[in-house]
Parts: structure tokens; sequence; C-alpha cells
């Protein structure tokens, strides 16, 4: 199986603090790898340099095979990367199906003499571009909201909103990060058949950070988690949750030994 | 009731200030003077002095209104004592002003040298041609009748009987829209926008051959104005760019239109206005492009700074020493060649009034293309947020030299129609405030709003010849005009209406919303649209 995206002992600092060390990650085509770790452990710094906002200070980043280690976030972008992000930032004066149409920017071709000229290729191209963000708009289930201002959705709507923002660009591969964080147990559930159907239905690898483990164990083929900008383990859920040294990272040392006591314990 | 009291004296301290400060400018002589032609006839009455009273009258009403409605206008003796308190404490601060004034006129001091408009003349006007121990009697007698009046008015009106007149109003006026077949057939009729946009064409046409040559000129002045407002638009509305020195690029097309056909300068290449002003408008849109380039990694305020910088250095370059045998330094390019078609010499004030509308109409023509477009789009979330804009694969680099440089070329254009106009360019026509004032004609307008630019450059620069008498006060009213819009109307007088692109027949309310989000109506979405 070919890897959409892989990393070669990726480092970026900030001064002296290194946020990302030595990192190596593989995530293999149409697979769904997680990335987990406590607050602080570097993820949303890894992705950044994935995307090209950072720029690793060492190391590589493959996507299908070729470095894209320094090109800028908008070449990433037309290469077939999309993100969202934690913390929801949508174009928030914009409609709704305008926040998709900007998504789609990459893939439209029409220059702006052919805007003002209103070519024959330009308007035919609008129109297709229209007609796919209503497609998306129904996809992530938003139809009939799409005059609305992004920023008067309510808060579950914005995150699928966010998610059709990054597919309009129809990428390979699929960065999101903290898809379920602020949202209750429907919602979450909700959002993991969502991850899920893209796999499935669109054939998109997906690379994703978590901090909800319910979401990470039931959807991951693989997990890697950080600690302190070092990868610490690497495995499928059941491996990863048993441990020891996860387990430490997330609850403290001595935590593992703990657990595994109280659990002969019970048993 | 120390509530009520203490209300009164805020009201009434604060309208007190007002009204000596607006009078130590002259403001109320002016006004008066203008208000009496309208209201009263000037030859068989004392027009001005009448008006004089109805405004004061008016303010001592206000206050008293002011200090009543906030706290206890549920009780009658609650409001009463706010206005009356109101209207005492303003009558008391502008009595003792009259008294001063009036004390200095009596010992025949003259304060001119301090505050230009107080005169003699006009402090006896102030005085209602009384003594001045009678006149501030007659202002402190004034405004306590008005303050307790308006106390009594606010009582009566009350803020909930207010509200509630507006909406049946309101409500009234929708329902007699709704019932009117005509409306409603108008409102569903596909071709009613041709028709209105018919109309502002024929208007437009028809407008420059009805009016006379100043109204001509001030028009052209306007339209200029608004040419500006609109590339402005882009560079600011749009792509969210706060450009401080955009006088900068009607400076540039302005001097390259008056260097190329001018024979003062330059005079072996001397060429005719139609290829002059085309290579004006690229040369403007180039340096929109060279001043992107430095500021391309700025955001906000730092980009505000530089822009205005460069604005600053255009005008001192072009009326510095070393470029006077060029550009005439502080004498600017005089004998500016106008354009003529078939022969025909087009340099009337009519004739630039039709190229004003014309370049106008191309202006907007472009910038609604550019609105519906990809560009477009990619500006706007440019301005919402320039980091996801990038990482949504928009080049953030070209789209802004883009917009620098669509909006410079506006600007140019306007500048090469002013100075051919006015066969003149110097470098105060291309001072900050120019670049402030085509600003503020976006803001009051409505940021991104075409109809906005219009109506915020007459409101501006329109407004302001009509009102020639009152041209002392410009600044004033501007930067009170200013101060109201952000308050009550920050979105811009005509804010700009977004376009429906769903298309759905009926939209659903955000309401309704809960219900979808059920996974079940999910997951039959989702199957539905992967059929």
């Amino acid at each position: 199986m070919k890897n959409t995206l892989e990393t070669r002992a990726l480092t970026k600092r900030f001064g002296g603090l290194v946020a990302v060390n030595k990192v190596d990650l593989v995530v293999p085509e149409n697979s769904i790898v997680s990335v987990i770790g406590p607050n602080g452990a570097g993820k949303t710094t890894f992705f950044n340099c994935i995307t090209g906002f950072y720029l690793p200070e060492e190391g590589d980043v493959l996507f299908e095979g070729s470095s894209i280690v320094g090109l800028t976030p908008d070449r990433i972008s037309a290469l077939g990367i999309s993100r969202t992000y934690q913390n929801i930032r949508l174009f928030s004066n914009m409609a709704t199906i305008e926040n998709i149409l900007v998504g789609q920017h990459p893939r439209l071709k029409s220059t702006w003499p052919e805007a003002v000229l209103h070519t024959r290729r330009q308007r035919e191209e609008e129109k297709a571009a229209l007609d796919e963000a209503r497609r998306l708009l129904k996809f992530v289930g938003l139809s009939g909201l799409g005059d609305h201002l992004a920023r008067n959705l309510p808060y579950g709507a914005q995150r699928r909103l966010e998610v059709a923002r990054a597919l309009a660009s129809q990428p390979k591969l699929l960065l999101l990060d903290e898809p379920t964080a602020g949202m209750n147990i429907q919602e979450t559930a909700e959002m993991i058949r969502f991850i899920q159907m893209l796999r499935e239905k669109l054939g998109i690898t997906i690379l994703l950070i978590e901090h909800d483990m319910r979401v990470v164990m039931s959807i991951s083929d693989q997990v890697s988690v950080l600690d302190y900008g070092e990868k610490i383990a690497e495995g499928t859920p059941t491996e990863i949750q048993n441990n020891p040294r996860v387990i430490e990272a997330y609850l403290g040392r001595g935590a593992a030994t703990g657990l595994q006591q109280a659990e002969v314990k019970t048993t | 009731m120390g509530d009520n009291i203490r209300a009164g004296l805020i009201s009434g301290i604060a309208f007190g200030v007002i009204i000596i400060i607006t009078s130590l400018i002259g403001f109320f002589g002016t006004v008066s003077a203008l208000l009496g032609e309208f209201l009263f006839d000037p030859k068989t009455q004392p027009a001005a002095l009448y008006s004089l009273v109805l405004i004061l009258a008016l303010l001592g009403l206000w206050a008293g209104i002011r200090a009543a409605k906030p706290v206890g206008t549920d009780r009658w003796s609650g409001a009463l004592v706010s206005g009356a308190v109101a209207g005492l404490s303003t009558g008391l601060f502008v009595g003792i002003y009259t008294l001063i004034i009036g004390g200095f006129n009596a010992r025949g001091l003259d304060i001119r040298g301090y505050l230009a408009q107080m005169s003699p003349d006009a402090i006896r006007f102030l005085l209602f041609q009384l003594p001045p121990a009678t006149a501030a009697l007659s202002y402190f007698l004034l405004f306590t009748t008005t303050g307790l009046a308006g106390g009594f008015l606010a009582k009566t009106l009350g803020r909930g009987r207010l509200k509630k007149a507006n909406q049946q109003l309101k409500s009234k006026i929708t329902e007699l829209w709704e019932s009117t077949s005509v409306a409603v057939w108008l409102s569903k009729f596909p071709y009613t926008q041709y028709i209105v946009y018919g109309a502002i064409i024929i208007l437009a046409l028809l407008l420059p051959i009805s009016l006379g040559q100043y109204w001509n000129f001030t028009l052209g002045t306007v339209g200029v104005y608004v040419l500006m407002g609109l590339g402005i638009n882009i560079v600011v509305g749009m792509a969210g760019l706060l450009d401080l020195g955009y006088v900068a690029f009607f400076a540039v097309g302005a001097y390259t239109v008056g260097l190329l056909t001018s024979p003062q300068q330059l005079s072996q290449f001397q060429i005719d206005f139609w290829p002059a002003a085309f290579l004006a408008i690229v040369i403007a849109a180039i340096t929109g492009i060279i001043l992107g380039f430095p500021v391309l990694r700025l955001r906000g305020d730092y980009l505000a700074i530089v822009t205005l910088g460069f604005g600053e250095i255009i005008r001192i370059l072009v009326r510095s020493d070393l470029l006077s045998d060029f550009t005439g330094g502080p004498q600017g390019v005089r004998q500016i060649d106008g354009p003529s078609l078939f022969g025909i010499s087009l340099t009337n004030d009519r004739a630039y009034l039709y190229m004003i509308i014309l370049a106008i109409m191309l202006a907007i023509f472009v910038t609604i293309r550019f609105k519906d477009s990809r560009v477009g789009r990619a500006w706007v979330a440019m301005r919402e947020d320039e980091t996801v804009s990038q990482a949504m694969g928009i080049n953030t680099y070209t789209t802004k030299l883009l917009a620098f440089a669509v909006g410079a070329a506006f600007a140019g254009l306007g500048g090469v129609l002013f100075a051919s106009r006015n066969q003149y360019i110097g470098p105060e026509d291309a001072n900050l405030l120019v670049s402030i004032n085509v600003l503020a004609v976006v803001i009051v307008g409505g940021m991104g709003s075409i109809p906005g630019v219009f109506l915020g450059a007459f409101v501006l620069k329109g407004l302001p010849e009509i009102m020639r008498q009152l041209q002392d006060y410009r600044i004033l009213a501007f930067g009170a005009l200013l101060v109201v819009m952000m308050i009550v109307r920050p979105e811009g007088l005509w804010p700009s209406q977004r376009r429906r692109l769903e298309m759905h027949e009926e939209e659903l309310p955000l309401e309704e919303l809960e219900e979808t989000e059920a996974i079940g109506a999910l997951e039959a979405a989702l199957e539905e649209s992967t059929k």
C-alpha cells in the first residue's frame, strides 16, 4: 500500500524549546491515523509543519512520495492537503455557501481578466462550483442554511461547515484538529460516523488530532502518541491503551503501575 | 428623587457645556441666519433672532427629555424634577456665560483675538440685543421652562409608547406595501432590476444637460470621489487592506497625465490626452503593485502606518526642489491638456461630468464582476482570516497585489479626470486629508457597498457645497457625523447586500436546526447525497 503522508525525523524548534522532536509518522493511503498527547505535546505544531505554516528545522515531509517542506501553505493545499482547526476558524462574515466556494479556490482556474469579461469558461466554472457547493452543503446536512452568515450557525453546524470547506478542494489527505472539541456525546457520535463516512464514501485519508479517547479508539487504524514533542508510542488503539508510557504521559509517573494494580485487584 | 436630581444635573451640565462651546465658535449665529431664511420672512421679522430662540428652546427640550428618560418616567414628580433640574442647570451655566461675554462687550473689550467669531455684533445677537443681565435672565428662564416641558414630554410620550408607535407605523407600512398588488407584481417581475438600471442610466445621461455649469462642476468633484471610493472599497472594503495613503495613486495618475500633456514640462514628450490617460492608469496600477511588495507581510495597523507614509512620500516628492524642474515643485503642473474626440474639444464641465459618469459606470461594472468571482471571494476570505485563506489554497501575495493594483487604477483614473478638468495638479491636491476623506466616504456609506459610496460621497462632498454658509463648520460636522455614525449605524448608511446563492425555495430558520442535527437526519442526508 502507498503512503499518503510520511514524516521523517521532523523537528521544529522555537528558540530553546523543541516543540516537535524527530517525529517519524507514516499515514498509509485510505487510513485513519490519530495523533494524541497531553496539552502542549506539539500536536498542532506538527500539523502546522505539515501544512507549511511553520518551516521545520530538520527532517522531511513527504506527500505521495515527494517532499513538500518549504512550499507555501497555498501550494500545499493545491497539492491535496486540507485541514480544519481546533478552535473553529470560518470566514465568519461570509455566507455558509461562500465559505465552501472559497474552499474550492485551488480547483478553480479562471483568472481575473476572465472574471471581468465573463467568458464562457468562467461562467460555466462558476455554475459548476455553485452546484458543487450546494451538493457539499447537503452532504454535511446543512441544506437550507447556505445563505446564513457562517458566524450565526450553531456550534455543531460550524464544525461541519469547516469540514465541508476543507472537502471542497477535493483533498487526498484531510487533517482534522480536534474535530469533536466541545461537542456533546450525541454530536461526537455523529462526527465519528461522519469521519468514517468520509473514508468509505470519498476515499479520503485522514490524519486526526484528538483528545477524546472514545473517538480515537473507535475510528483509528493506528495511533501515535506525542509527549514533549517526541513520539513515545505507536500502534493499534488496543496496544496504545495498554502502553505504560502512554498512561504515564497522561496521568503522571506511577499512575501506570497503580492502574495495573487496580486492574489486578478487580479481576 | 436623588436619582432624578442627579440625572437632571448630568444632562444639564452636558448640554450647558456643549451650548457654550458651540456658541463660542459662532455656530449659533450662522445656523440661525441660515434657518431664518427658510422658516421666517427676513423682511418683516427678525428672522435670525426667532430661529435662535427656536434652536435654543429645542435644545432645552432635548436636555429635559434626555434627563427624564432614563429615570423615573413612571412617576410624574420624578420626570418633572429631572427635566426642571436639567433646565435649571443648563440655564445657570449659559446664563453666567452670557453675563461674562455681555460684560466684555459692555466694557468694550474685543475678544476676537482669541475667538475669531465673537465680534461685538455676534455677541449682541447672542444676547438677543438686550443688556447682559436681562439676557442672562431670559436664557435662564428659557431653559428652565423648556427643560420642564422636556420632562413633561418624556413622561407623556414615554419610552415604551414611542417604541410602540414606531412599530405600529412600521407594520402598517409593510402591510400597505404587501397588500398593494403593484408592489407584489413589481417584486415578482423579473425585469424590475433592469428597469431600475435603465432609469439610473437615463438619469445619468440627462443630469448633466439639465444642470448649469456650477452644478456640473460640483457633481464632477463628487464623481471623482465616488470613483476613488469605489477603488478604496476594493482595497479596504473587500480585501481588508487598510490603506491610508490612497491619495498617492490619485497623484500618480494626475501627475502622469499632467506631465505628458502639459507643454510646460517635458515638452518634447508631449502626447495626446487619450494615450496619456491610458498610460497614467497603467502607471498608477504599477505604483499600486510597487507599494504592495514591501507591505505584503504587514497586517492591520502596521499596514496603515506604512501606506500613510507612502502617501506622504509621494506628496513630498512632487513638491520637492529635487524634482521641481520636472513636477513644478509647489507650483504644480499647469496647462494640462483636455480630451477631444473627432476634432471636438471635450473640455467643458458638462463633457467632463459625462466622462466621469462613464468612468464610474466602468468602475462599478468591474467591481461587480470581481465581487462575484473567484478573485473577489479570495479578497473577502483574506479580509476575514488571512492565515486560513492561505490554507484554503489562496495565494495571498498575488491576491493582495491585485487588490492594490485594481484600487490604484481606479484612483489613477480619478486623478486623470480631476487634473485634466482643472487643467492643473499641485502637491496640495494630494494631501493626507484626501485619503482620509475617501476612506470616510466608504465608512459613512457602508463598507463594500456600491450605492453606499454614492451616498457617502454626496453626504461628505456634495452637502458641504450645497451648504456653503456652513463651510466653517464642515470639519466639526464631519467629526460629529463620524462619531454619531459609529454609534448609531456602524455598518454605514447603505450597507452592502449579500447575494443569495443557495437559492433554496424556503430558507431554514436557525431555530429549526436542532432537529436536523439528530443523527438520523444527517445520515439520511449523507445516504441521499452519495447515491
